[in-house]
């Protein structure tokens, strides 16, 4: 009897110490020879099937690949690739998108790399990082930016913390004693706050300066209202205001810490009121550094993968979101969260998208317009969540109820016990559902043609218009077909990967 | 923020009067009351659906006890979230099922609690976890996962992971119930030590041989009623009860 090591395994030894080896298996139970014909050639009905399925296929991929090489004018796609790649961007500005899909491919590269070599810790980290940073820095490159000037920063942030719209109706006169009032009225709440004798009188110096201001208008007894007696009229109201207020605070931590914001608030309200910054209007006086490029002129397939990303991105902590809510105790939420999850879903993507293109500017301020491109990731990004909650609703099911009762016996509050314990075990369960999620959003990206934008499809459509390329629909198709299904295919790679990658040890 | 209000319950460290807990319609605690002296060991006893598993699991609210009173050092327990919370962080508990949290290595395990709620530094949190992997005897295990273990060393790691938030009581539900018999005794033997230390423990087991040695008292359990307590030399050799002693022959000449 011939013996053989068995690789990988400890040589089983009996409690004398005589080792106890391994038979080698019979011949032709292992190999390809076995293998084919256990697989393949088992029986007349498989061996039929399996000649059958070879000539079909075979004669599929001969006819496509004759055509390929005979008959398909390629040219229809070496000349136009800039086109199918980032569209109607403007051409000045082209090296713009190629950089941005260049970016991707090194980083899609270098994390393929970094994840098959195990020793490359603190890269796999930075590539992780870069990962994280890319929308940032790939966002700023499509759509260009500009700086503002500080004026303009001062002028925006008044405007959108206070939308002063009375601002340009107070008049001059008014200006000095509207900030007397302010300042008087949070320094009277500190003094009302504080027991001792310093900050009481630190809190009285922002008003003593204002008075000082104010002081020329004392003499100042013309007009309807004379200025003499609005200032002091101010500055008496907002002490009395303030003294009430201070009562008010002084009941709970919580408003004696206040008390710094309101400092700040009503500092930079004066500095506004006072200086007469424009914060009526908010115009941006900007130092383009990229020229902008709206979104609604991104197409090809930096449209397409930017649609897939920022909604993937976006979705996935929506979902989260909106699964939690579900399964919270507080009816309200969970009504409304059930509420949004049933609607989205029982509606076709098509309708959100044209819903999502009509509807959404209803909800917003009349100035704020929101761009084409914005409006189909909302609607994709509320359309995928609400599928990817049902799916994390069952990952939250999954996990026992002994694991909330070990997490909160050991003093974790409800928060900690969701996100440390039951979430990551949740998500680790559905990681091929959630996946399969984002494989199919990446694939609906096509329907956005249908609300007018150019993204792949949109682009291949429109080059097959070409006059010299009428009828090049076959080969244009083929490579829409081939970009799909390797991002699909190299999307469930990765699924796969990492769900083995956190498999480890796992119950 | 108001103080939490502290009782003065004098040296006894739990005080239960009343307890009611109903599921439903049935009655799972028919009125318990307890009171646990600092530093003790009580081993509670009874048959299954007895009720004593929901009794000791009111103690640190992962059941909501209906009516009654429950004071744990001091501190009442009420739907205040703060009291939970107070009273949650004096207490351990080591399950029948070990529960360790499967995503997470040894080391993890036992760090988690003292980081995220305990707000402790990682190298504090992980030093204090070494020395108690050491003490459960599973220094080597500290960067495996709970499922790369054996059920004894699981629920060693669990004993240091309730431990590993200094708690002044350590509950134990049933901990060697799920154990293959060869398993039992390190368990034991890691509680044993436990005992000599002074912290206060109440153990739900049925390993008799563990409760004579080392109980300071013995209770029964049986239909939601604390029916019987007493040290364990009255509770072995001369118990009041029917039901305590109908048990005793039961679980002692099986």
């Amino acid at each position: 009897m011939k013996t053989v090591p068995v690789r990988g395994t400890r040589p089983a030894v009996l409690a004398g110490g005589q080792s106890l080896p391994m038979e080698r298996p019979p011949r032709g139970e292992t190999g390809l020879p076995a293998w084919l014909r256990r697989n393949l050639f088992s029986g007349a009905f498989n061996t039929t099937l399996t000649i059958v399925l070879a000539v079909v296929f075979g004669w599929l991929g001969w006819t496509v690949l004759r055509w390929s090489v005979l008959d398909a004018r390629w040219g229809v796609i070496l000349r136009n690739w800039r086109v199918i790649l980032w569209g109607v961007y403007p051409h000045a500005e082209a090296w713009r998108p190629a950089t941005s899909l260049i970016l991707v491919a090194v980083l899609a590269v270098l994390t393929l790399a970094v994840w098959r070599v195990q020793a490359l810790g603190r890269v796999r980290q930075a590539v992780l990082v870069a990962w994280f940073m890319s929308p940032l820095v790939i966002g700023l490159l499509l759509r260009g930016f500009e700086l503002p000037t500080l004026r303009t920063i001062g002028n925006n942030v008044g405007y959108y913390l206070f939308r002063p719209d009375f601002l340009p109706v107070l008049n001059a006169i008014w200006r000095a004693p509207t900030a007397l009032f302010l300042i008087t009225t949070v320094a009277s709440i500190t003094w009302g706050l504080e027991n001792r004798l310093r900050p009481r009188l630190l809190a009285l110096a922002p008003v003593g300066v204002l008075v000082t201001f104010n002081l020329p208008a004392a003499f100042d007894f013309s007009g309807p209202v004379p200025a003499a007696l609005v200032a002091p009229v101010a500055g008496a109201g907002g002490w009395l205001l303030g003294r009430s207020l201070g009562r008010l605070l002084s009941w709970t931590e919580a408003g004696r810490r206040m008390v710094k914001w309101l400092w700040l608030a009503a500092g930079f309200a004066s500095l506004l009121v006072l200086t007469t910054l424009e914060v009526g209007r908010p115009e941006f006086d900007p130092a383009p550094v990229l020229a902008i490029i709206q979104p609604s002129q991104w197409s090809g397939v930096v449209l397409t993968l930017v649609l897939a990303s920022v909604t993937a991105a976006l979705s996935f902590p929506l979902g989260v979101l909106l699964a939690l809510g579900r399964t919270s105790r507080l009816p309200v939420i969970r009504y409304a969260c059930v509420g949004v999850i049933e609607v989205v879903r029982g509606v076709p993507l098509i309708t959100v998208l044209f819903m999502a293109q009509v509807m959404l500017p209803m909800f917003l301020p009349l100035d704020l317009t929101i761009d084409r491109v914005l409006r189909a990731i909302a609607g994709m990004t509320i359309f995928t969540a609400a599928y990817l909650a049902e799916v994390i609703r069952g990952g939250l099911q999954a996990v026992p109820r002994e694991q909330v009762e070990a997490a909160r016996a050991l003093g974790l509050s409800e928060l900690l016990v969701t996100s440390l314990v039951v979430l990551p075990q949740a998500l680790r369960l559905v990681i091929p559902a959630i996946m399969g999620q984002f494989v199919s959003m990446f694939k609906d990206t096509t329907l956005v043609a249908i609300i007018g934008l150019l993204e792949l499809l949109g682009i291949l459509n429109a080059i097959t218009k070409q006059r010299e390329f009428l009828g090049t629909v076959r080969e244009v198709y083929l490579l829409a077909a081939a970009f799909y299904f390797v991002i699909c295919y190299a999307m469930s790679v990765a699924s796969r990967r990492v769900e083995t990658r956190l498999g480890v040890g796992t119950r | 923020m108001p103080e939490i209000e502290r009782l003065d319950t004098g040296n006894d460290i739990i005080v239960c009067e009343d307890v009611k807990k109903w599921f439903g319609e049935f009655q799972a605690l028919r009125g318990v009351s307890l009171r646990v002296r600092r530093g003790e060991v009580l081993v509670i006893a009874g048959p299954s659906g007895s009720g004593k598993s929901t009794f000791i699991r009111t103690i640190n609210r992962l059941e909501e006890h209906q009516a009654g009173r429950i004071t744990v050092d001091g501190i009442e327990l009420t739907h205040d979230v703060r009291n939970i919370a107070a009273i949650r962080s004096e207490i351990g508990m080591v399950f029948q099922q070990f529960n360790l949290f499967p995503h997470l290595t040894v080391m993890q395990n036992l760090t988690l609690a003292p980081i995220w709620a305990r707000r402790w530094p990682q190298a504090r949190a992980e030093a204090k976890a070494r020395e108690l992997l050491e003490r459960v005897g599973i220094p080597e295990q500290a960067q495996k996962y709970p499922g790369q273990l054996s059920g004894g060393q699981q629920q060693r790691v669990a004993i240091a992971r309730a431990l590993a938030m200094e708690p002044r009581i350590m509950l134990f539900d049933e901990p060697t119930s799920a154990l293959d018999p060869e398993m039992i005794q390190e368990v034991l033997d890691v509680m044993k030590e436990l005992a000599h230390t002074g912290i206060t423990m109440v153990v739900i087991t049925h390993e008799m041989g563990f409760a004579r040695e080392v109980a300071d008292r013995i209770c029964f359990f049986d239909f939601g009623l604390l029916v019987e307590i007493g040290t364990p030399n009255e509770f072995f050799n001369n118990p009041r009860h029917e039901r305590t002693k109908l048990f005793l022959s039961q679980i002692l000449h099986s």
